[in-house]
Order: structure tokens, then sequence, then C-alpha cells
């Protein structure tokens, strides 16, 4: 039942972890292109 | 119970963090600041916002600090399944809009607000319905992110209430007034990186530092039999249920909401609402676990106030290092929410009411426009401070607003699809909502014989448009029917003789309900069809150049002369 429980707690922070990482990398690629194309990113 | 006298910050740790944060976020918003601001820019950022931005500032935008206290409190309250009960739904809600939201930017691809869409849809009266609910909900959300950051700089400062309010009203005013939208969106990503990374971290350090797991074990006789069932029907209930009938509503009616929806590049809409969708659930359902956390502990928060919670349990288990990322954590919740009610604030100001009802379209003048924006953010922020100060009960003028925008929720989506729905429908759909609303909400007329019974029905009608809605944008309109129906169905012998009881629902689904029948009754029988191509005609740029306006007059007479040309 712990395990059970510490997994159900824990997993949330992994998963916003994973959507911090897609978003910071997706942020990252958008504003080097911007950059390339000497345009601003908004 | 946490000792916050030992936690406490200085009052010049608390500036330095506040000037680190508003400060940061000024700075960013200065690489952006153009000294010819542009009115349509201030407010939609051009209609060509990336994934990674959008997906951000959907994310920030949709978190306040009042999503992280409440499902803590939902945690507490109800048990483990208390926090997906909060987070779960106001996810998906994110994730059921999106059809909805191809299908207005597909009608409407360059409007700035959703009521400028209703007045080239209906007219007038539309409009200003949409428009001032979503003055009024802006003003609310204002007020209550500002009382949360009041409370928390109070809570863990030297500083009063009062003080802390403008601190914080300040600092977002400061880095929003100038650069509108564009500045709020482009800090939505700094401010949820912070709160994202924030949760990542503090709530595994939490767990570990308050004896878990071992403490799932030892304080498990703190909960009812209740608060220990994944599937307890006291949390669905209680929780759950009038939850997914609000977020509905303010997942249509909010600006905040619409505005990103036409700032963000068409293709683009899916994967932001989706990675909204995952980012919103699992940050507020994460917090929402420190809940459960106390409740197995035995955890008291001060007073008995349930909004003490997650500050009481961050000032007790973490170090000092960690209970600064947690407030700035809050503050950047907060604050995201408060710059987005600012810029729809503005929004509304300049498009709806200078724009299509002082001026005119072709007339506005985009310096006039933007001078009203940032008017109108000073107002506002002017407005809410003194509403905090008075620190009304923020609850009940919130659930008010979520049923005045479940009011509209039909007739606003049935404006999208439907060429009968008229101006007339749906002003007098969303007032007959809202005149059969009030009584059930606030129990005017006692909830028993004849009365009791018309609630329950429109009820299982609500259940009935609120899950047919959901399927109706993904599936179409016979599955939605079908569901609809079977829905309303399987639901009645639950409602019948209980749903009464829980006013805040049913007077949510009476609301749904209400504004359906009477939308489509007077809809029907209309012999006249809308042109939606009209929307995209009425509705666009303000800064739109004349010489362009010229030369697609041009190339529109050439494209007609050259049509003649062929039938000849």
């Amino acid at each position: 039942m712990a395990i059970a429980m510490s997994i159900y707690v824990l997993v949330w922070p992994v998963v916003v972890a994973v959507v911090l990482f897609v978003i910071s990398r997706a942020f990252y690629r958008e504003w080097n292109a911007a950059r390339r194309r000497g345009e601003d990113l908004i | 119970m946490g000792d916050l006298g030992t936690a406490q910050f200085s009052a010049v740790v608390v500036v330095l963090l506040l000037v680190l944060f508003y400060g940061g976020t000024f700075l960013i918003s200065t690489r952006i600041g153009k000294k010819e601001e542009n009115a349509d820019g201030y407010m939609t950022a051009g209609n060509n916002i990336g994934f990674g931005i959008s997906a951000a500032s959907m994310t920030a935008t949709w978190i306040w600090a009042s999503s992280m206290y409440a499902s803590a409190t939902s945690g507490y309250t109800y048990g483990i399944s208390g926090p997906i009960h909060y987070g779960l739904w106001g996810a998906l809600m994110i994730l059921f809009i999106y059809p909805f939201g191809k299908r207005i930017r597909q009608v409407a691809p360059r409007a700035h607000t959703l009521a400028e869409v209703m007045f080239a849809r209906h007219g007038r009266s539309s409009q200003l319905m949409l428009a001032g609910s979503n003055v009024v909900g802006s003003i609310i959300s204002l007020m209550s992110n500002f009382i949360a950051g009041g409370v928390l700089i109070s809570m863990l400062s030297p500083f009063t209430f009062i003080q802390g309010v403008f601190c914080v009203a300040g600092g977002v005013l400061l880095y929003t007034l100038w650069s509108g939208f564009r500045a709020s969106v482009l800090t939505d990503f700094v401010q949820v990186v912070a709160m994202l990374g924030a949760v990542a971290v503090i709530v595994p350090v939490i767990f570990f530092a308050a004896g878990f797991p071992a403490a799932f074990e030892t304080g498990a006789a703190n909960l009812t039999p209740e608060q220990g069932n994944f599937f307890s029907s006291e949390a669905f209930l209680g929780q759950g249920a009038p939850y997914i009938a609000a977020v509905l509503a303010y997942a249509i009616g909010n600006q905040t909401i619409a505005q990103r929806l036409f700032a963000v590049r068409e293709d683009l809409i899916k994967p932001t609402f989706v990675t909204a969708t995952v980012g919103y659930g699992a940050m507020v359902i994460g917090v929402g676990m420190l809940g459960v956390l106390a409740l197995y502990l035995g955890f008291e928060p001060t007073g008995g106030d349930l909004n003490n919670l997650i500050p009481e349990m961050a000032a007790t288990y973490l170090p000092t290092v960690l209970l600064a990322v947690f407030f700035i954590m809050i503050i950047g919740a907060l604050s995201s929410t408060s710059d987005s009610d600012l810029s729809a604030l503005s929004s509304i100001a300049m498009a709806d009411i200078y724009g299509q009802n002082i001026s005119t379209k072709a007339d506005a003048n985009p310096r006039t426009m933007l001078l009203v924006g940032r008017i109108t953010m000073v107002v506002a922020t002017a407005i809410a401070i003194a509403f905090a100060s008075l620190q009304l009960n923020i609850l009940d003028l919130l659930v008010f607003v979520g049923a005045l925008w479940g009011a509209l929720v039909f007739p606003v989506l049935a404006s999208f699809y439907w060429d009968k729905v008229t101006n007339k429908a749906f002003t007098v759909s969303v007032i007959a909502a809202l005149a059969l609303f009030i009584p059930v909400r606030f129990s005017l007329v006692p909830m028993s014989g004849p009365f009791g019974l018309l609630v329950e029905v429109l009820s299982v009608v609500g259940i009935g448009v609120v899950l047919g809605l959901m399927v109706f944008g993904f599936l179409g309109l016979r599955v939605a029917r079908v569901v609809g129906v079977v829905a309303a169905l399987a639901s009645a012998p639950f409602v019948f003789g209980f749903l009464r009881d829980y006013a805040t629902l049913s007077a949510s689904l009476v609301a749904y309900a209400v504004s359906t029948i009477v939308c489509f009754a007077m809809s029907i029988g209309n012999k006249e069809r809308f042109d939606f191509a009209v929307i995209q005609d009425v509705t666009g740029d303000f800064d739109e150049d004349p010489a362009d306006v010229v030369r697609e007059a041009e190339t529109a007479l050439d494209e007609t002369d050259s049509d003649l040309a062929k039938e000849a």
C-alpha cells in the first residue's frame, strides 16, 4: 500500500518535469529560429 | 503544526525576492518593448505565436494561486481522490475546448476577443453581455490573486496584508502596462518554468522530509473510509461534479483563454492545448498531494483555515532556500494569471468598447486604442486593490461568475456552428437562465414540491447538455445527441429527490439547461440563415495600413473582372 501511494504521489512531479522539458525545448527552438531570421520572438 | 515564527523571511529577504521576480520579468518585457507599440500586437501579438510560448502561456494562465490552494484543500478534505477531482477535470476542460477553439479561429482568424466575434455574429447586446461578464470575471480574478499575494507576503514576512497586495499589484502592472499581451505571454514562459520547476522539486522534498512513505502506514488511521477510497462518491459529488460544470463555463467564457486562442498560430492550437492539459493537470494535482500528505500526518492548519495549509506545510518541511523557491512559485502563479486578466480587460476596452461601440472599426485610431488599453489596466488594478482590501468572499463571487458563463456556453457555441441562432435568442436565453439560476443558487425559493422537481428535471437536462457539448467538439452532432440523451436518462434516477440538496451543482446545471432550451426553441423556427463568412470581414486588424486595404480592394476587383471575363 505504501509503495502504491508513493508512486501515486510522486508520479505528478515527474510528469511536471517532462512537460517542463517539452515546453523549454520548444521555446529554445523558436527563439533560435527567430534569431536566425532576424525577427522578434513575439 | 507548522511553526511559522521560525521560518519567516526578514523584510530584506522578501524585498529581494520580489525585486528579483518582478525586476526580472520587467527586464524581460523591456526586451520586447517597442517605441511605437501596435494595437493588434498589444491584444493578440499578431496571431502567430509559436508552440513553446503559447503552451507555456496557456498553462500559466490556467494555473492561479487559488487552484493550488483549492487542490490541496480538496486533498485534505476528500482524501486520496481529492486532488484528482480538482485537477483532472480542470485539465480536461482545456482539452475539451480545443475543437471549439479551432472552429472559432476558422470563422474569425484575426479577432481579438470572443465578444468582438459575437458582435459580428449577432450585434451589440450579445457582445456587451459577453464583454460585461468577462470584465466582472477578470476583476474578481485579479482581486482574488492580489488577496492570495497579500496573504502569502503577510504570512511569511513582517509586511502587512495590504502592503503585500500593493507589492503584487504594482509588480504585475509594471511589466504588463507597456507591451500588454506580448509582455504577458513572454513572461508567462519564465513564470511557468519557475512554477513547474518548483513543483518538480518541492513535492518530493516535502514527501521525504515529512517521513513518507512510512507515514502512509502510521497515519492511515487519520483518514475516514471515504477519504481512503479512491472512488469516493462524496469526493465526486462535493468537488468533481460541480467543478466539471463550472470549468467548462470558465474555459468557454473566459477572455484570457480566448485571447491565447486568437494569438497562437492556427496549426498549433491542438499541441498547445494538449500540452497545457497535461502541464496544468500534473502541476495542480501534484500540489494537491500536499493536502493528502497533510491528512495522513494529522497536520492542522492555523485557525482551521485551509488556505494556510500549503504555506504552512512548506514552512514546516522545506529548508529556507526551497521556501524561497516556494514563495516564487506562488507569486509566479498569481502574477501570470493577473497579467492575463489585465491584458484581457485592456483588449475588451480596446476592441469591444472603444473599437466597436465608441468608434467604428474603420475609424478607430490605433494610438487612442493603446491609450485606452493602458488606462484600463491602471483603473482595473486600482479597483482590484480596493476590493481586495475589503477581503470579500471570493468563492461566492467566483461561483456567481461561473454560473453567468454557464448560461452563456450553449448560446456562444451554437452561434459558431448553427446559422439559425439569432441575437434575440442569444440574449433572451442567457437572461432566462440567470433568472432561474439566482433563486436556485441562493436558495431564495424552498427546494421542495413542484419547484424542487422542476430544478431536478432541468438538472437532468443540464447533465445531458454538458456531456453532449463535450462530445460534440470531437465527434460531431449525431454522437453528441446520443451521449446527451443517454447521460440525461442514466443520471435521472440518481438526481430525483437527491440533487436539490446540492445548490451549487444544481444551479449550474439549471443555467446550462435553461439557456439551451430557450436558445434552441427560439432559433429552430428561424427562416433566415447567417453567413459565417461575414465574421471574418467584420473582425480583424485595427492597425491595417490604408495602403494594404487599397491593395486588397484592387486585388478583389481584378479577380472579379477576371471572373466576369471568363463568364463572358
